[in-house]
């Protein structure tokens, strides 16, 4: 019976260990990032264009290097005519999609040709992308024969190469059911919600260093960091808990963190169509915001502290900027003092023309975005002004900021995605449709409008550095600050698990199991 | 010993409600000044139980959090009480289809789970302690409906009550003279047994970021907050954890304690 007992409780243990594990065989990574998106279908939004990417199953024409400029990479050259309306990419002729496929011209044109069909909603398309906030193209054609692609673009873009290693563009075989790409791994199993399987693309061009990859979905900071320190994976993306990187940093013999300057600004954008509007109030609250102190002691340095929406870390004259917004609360009471925004009713909290003020302040929790929200109302109400900090989902905050439901709400935002800060810089131009806090400029608009017409990348750095002058100037936004991306990754597993500045390349070939060399 | 008891839980009672009413005097700082550059020093002399990420008292903090975290608590029960205690009178007493129909409510309220429904409630109507409240309420006053039900229908064909009925006394004078005072120590008995279980539940959904909000100084969205850095600052669990502990034992005791003076069986 004893004997029958032990038979038992072994296949029964035996049973529960290989339960969700994955294969043993060859290399494997376990890898534990937030969930951006169920699906990794440029076609489908932002998130999936770029969750392809970051899994190392897409890729795109060009990629971005460590300076963030565009190099060649499912191509090996890009030309362009006087005036950069046409653009002629030449392919590679050694680039396979993960079936065996040979990447041509023609399938790359068939690529684009279904991102721009399957999101446009006049030929039915479902998708919520937005390549044409990029790229507008009047024609596209496929030379085989000499593997190239023309783009006849509507205006003159001088950023082709820089737009076309978005993740929108990443290139996937049209010609196959599912998500057919040209990265180093290609899915095998995918559990909704709770991980991903993935396995090496035999037809890459490189050497792909793991067998198998298990991405791991984990949200919660302290999780990654406590499973990261179990061994239960092995690579982390985002650990944003100040205190989880102390405890890692603590021990590099064990853990190693791969940080870069970021060129992710944390802000929140302020809607102008509330009492926010109102001048003075607006230029009380930046006053009465202490950034430096909150990237330095409130996020544990998580952020680098600065007054522009651009970071300072990208070439775009940081350093001639200025503000006459700096931290000081006596001065931002006085200003509201003489606005007359004043307390009345003797609740602690000031009126605008009679109304109580109670800012509506949406935040999601990523990237300590919270944190800043809940630091920034604290001040506030020293100040007189109440703040009510509602937390909610990413979607939801989206939503509500899609439907200007909001007085502030938080943003954490890639710069430059393309490589330009173009796009970025739209979202306070009075006539695009993600001007989410209604800010309306007339300069501002002016030049804009120069800008996305000018191809002189000296003349487009002196635009940028007004427009940002502007934006201070009025306010326009809370700059909390730049974020500091990060990787983490166990010493004893893992070699050159780096993050990098454009932080839609995470699992890439660079990641190689410790033994490799 | 039994009374000893009973003394010095009331004493406990008494001095958290008085600490809830009194913490403005009670407090050494002022529970939401934020001053960011003193964030999660541990506790000494000047900050008992330290500060936290945003550089408040902990201490002043967890004295405020017995207003809410008690007032929550005491709102829900009321309302679990009265509208659970009346429709099971109500049910129980007139029968039939009224009977039916609130019995089939509670039937339904009952299969739902309460934290899928503040779940949905927090999605719509954004996290809450009002709404936490309601969710929890919604689910809950199905057990006092049943319970009071249950005991009107032992007696409502009693002698006394049926006298009552020929003497011409109305039905609303029935439930309030006869039905409701039969009703009430059983039902006063489970509800302050049942006071600690909420208070947890309540905590509970502030901790999920379903209840309280950041604007709100509660216990269980202490907890939460402290959450991050349990490891590293663990007074920012601690304090709040053992408020939770202390008053959710006491009223676990005092609930028993009640029960023992007025349930009949258990004074056997």
């Amino acid at each position: 019976m004893k004997k029958l007992a032990t038979v038992f409780l072994t296949l029964v243990l035996t049973a529960c260990s290989s339960q969700g594990s994955a294969t043993t065989e060859g290399e494997h990574l376990n890898f534990a990032c937030y969930k951006y998106s169920d699906s990794i279908d440029p076609i489908v939004n932002v998130n999936s264009s770029w969750c392809g990417i970051r899994y190392g199953v897409t890729e795109c024409l060009f990629k971005f290097d460590e300076q963030v400029i565009a190099k060649p990479n499912l191509c090996y050259k890009a030309e362009h005519s006087d005036d950069y309306v046409t653009w002629k990419i030449y392919i590679k002729d050694d680039i396979y999609f993960s079936n065996g496929n040979q990447v041509t011209a023609s399938s790359v044109v068939n690529s684009i040709e279904r991102l721009y069909k399957e999101t446009d909603a006049s030929q039915g398309g479902k998708g919520n992308s937005n390549p044409e906030g990029y790229l507008i193209y009047k024609s596209i054609e496929a030379d085989d024969a000499n593997g190239v692609v023309t783009i006849v673009c509507q205006n003159p873009t001088t950023n082709m190469m820089g737009i076309l290693a978005y993740p929108y563009f990443a290139i996937v075989d049209t010609t196959a059911d599912e998500i057919i790409g040209t990265g180093p791994y290609k899915i095998d199993h995918d559990n909704v919600g709770i991980s991903m399987e993935l396995s090496r693309n035999e037809h890459y061009r490189t050497e792909v260093p793991f067998d198998t990859i298990t991405v791991i979905y984990i949200e919660d900071s302290s999780t990654k960091s406590m499973a990261l320190q179990s061994g239960d994976i092995s690579v982390a993306e985002n650990i944003t808990s100040a205190e989880a990187i102390a405890e890692l940093e603590q021990q590099p013999e064990k853990y190693n963190i791969s940080t870069t300057a970021g060129i992710r600004t944390g802000n929140s954008y302020i809607n102008f169509n509330t009492e926010l509007g109102h001048d003075a109030l607006r230029k009380a609250v930046m006053m009465a915001i202490d950034s430096k102190t909150m990237c330095e002691v409130t996020v544990g340095g998580m952020y680098t502290s600065g007054i522009s929406v651009l970071p300072s870390s990208l070439a775009y004259n940081y350093d001639k900027l200025h503000t006459q917004y700096e931290y000081d609360k006596d001065e931002a009471i006085k200003m509201l003092d003489d606005a007359n925004i004043i307390d009345t009713d003797g609740d602690g909290f000031r009126e605008l023309d009679g109304e109580n003020i109670d800012l509506n302040y949406i935040v999601y929790t990523s990237r300590n975005l919270n944190d800043f929200a809940q630091a920034i109302a604290l001040q506030l109400a020293e100040i007189g002004i109440k703040v009510t900090v509602n937390i909610r989902d990413y979607d939801t905050a989206l939503a509500l900021q899609n439907a200007g439901e909001f007085d502030l709400i938080t943003a954490n935002t890639l710069t430059v995605g393309v490589g330009d800060p173009q796009d970025y810089l739209g979202n306070w131009y009075s006539k695009n449709a993600v001007n989410y806090g209604y800010y309306e400029s007339a300069a501002y608009d002016e030049l804009y409008e120069k800008l996305m017409i000018e191809p002189d990348i000296n003349k487009r750095v002196d635009i940028i550095t007004d427009m940002q002058q502007i934006l201070i100037d009025d306010a326009a936004t809370i700059v909390h600050g730049y974020y500091n991306s990060r990787m983490f990754s166990r010493v004893d597993d893992i070699l050159k698990a780096d993050i990098s500045p454009i932080d839609y390349y995470w699992i890439t070939t660079d990641i190689l199991p410790r033994g490799v060399n | 010993m039994r009374r000893g008891r009973d003394i010095i839980l009331i004493v406990l009672l008494l001095s958290i409600i008085g600490v809830s009413i009194f913490a403005p005097f009670i407090v050494p700082f002022d529970p939401n000044e934020a001053v960011l550059v003193n964030a999660n020093q541990p506790p000494d002399n000047i900050h008992w139980f330290g500060t936290d990420k945003m550089g408040r008292d902990v201490f002043s903090r967890v004295i405020y959090g017995a207003r809410t975290s008690l007032a929550s608590t005491a709102i829900l029960v009321t309302v679990v009480f009265v509208v659970g205690g009346t429709l099971g009178i109500i049910a129980g007493y007139v029968g039939g289809k009224t009977d039916a129909i609130i019995m089939r409510i509670s039937d339904m309220m009952v299969s739902f789970p309460g934290m899928a429904l503040a779940i949905a409630m927090a999605g719509m109507l954004g996290p809450s302690i009002i709404n936490a409240i309601i969710a929890i309420a919604m689910v809950t006053w199905t057990k006092y409906a049943r319970l009071s039900r249950s005991l009107v229908l032992k007696i409502r064909n009693m002698d006394y009550i049926k006298a009552a009925r020929l003497c011409g006394s109305s039905h609303l004078k029935i439930m309030i003279v006869h039905l409701i005072p039969a009703v009430l120590p059983t039902l006063i008995i489970t509800v302050v047994t049942d006071m600690g279980g909420m208070m947890l539940e309540l905590a509970g959904f502030s901790f999920l970021g379903l209840g309280a909000n950041a604007s709100s100084i509660e216990w269980g969205y202490m907890l939460n907050e402290g959450r991050y850095a349990m490891m590293a600052y663990p007074w920012l669990m601690l304090a709040p954890g053992g408020a939770i502990f202390i008053t959710v034992m006491m009223f676990n005791f005092l609930g028993d304690g009640l029960r023992d003076r007025l349930d009949p069986k258990w004074r056997r």
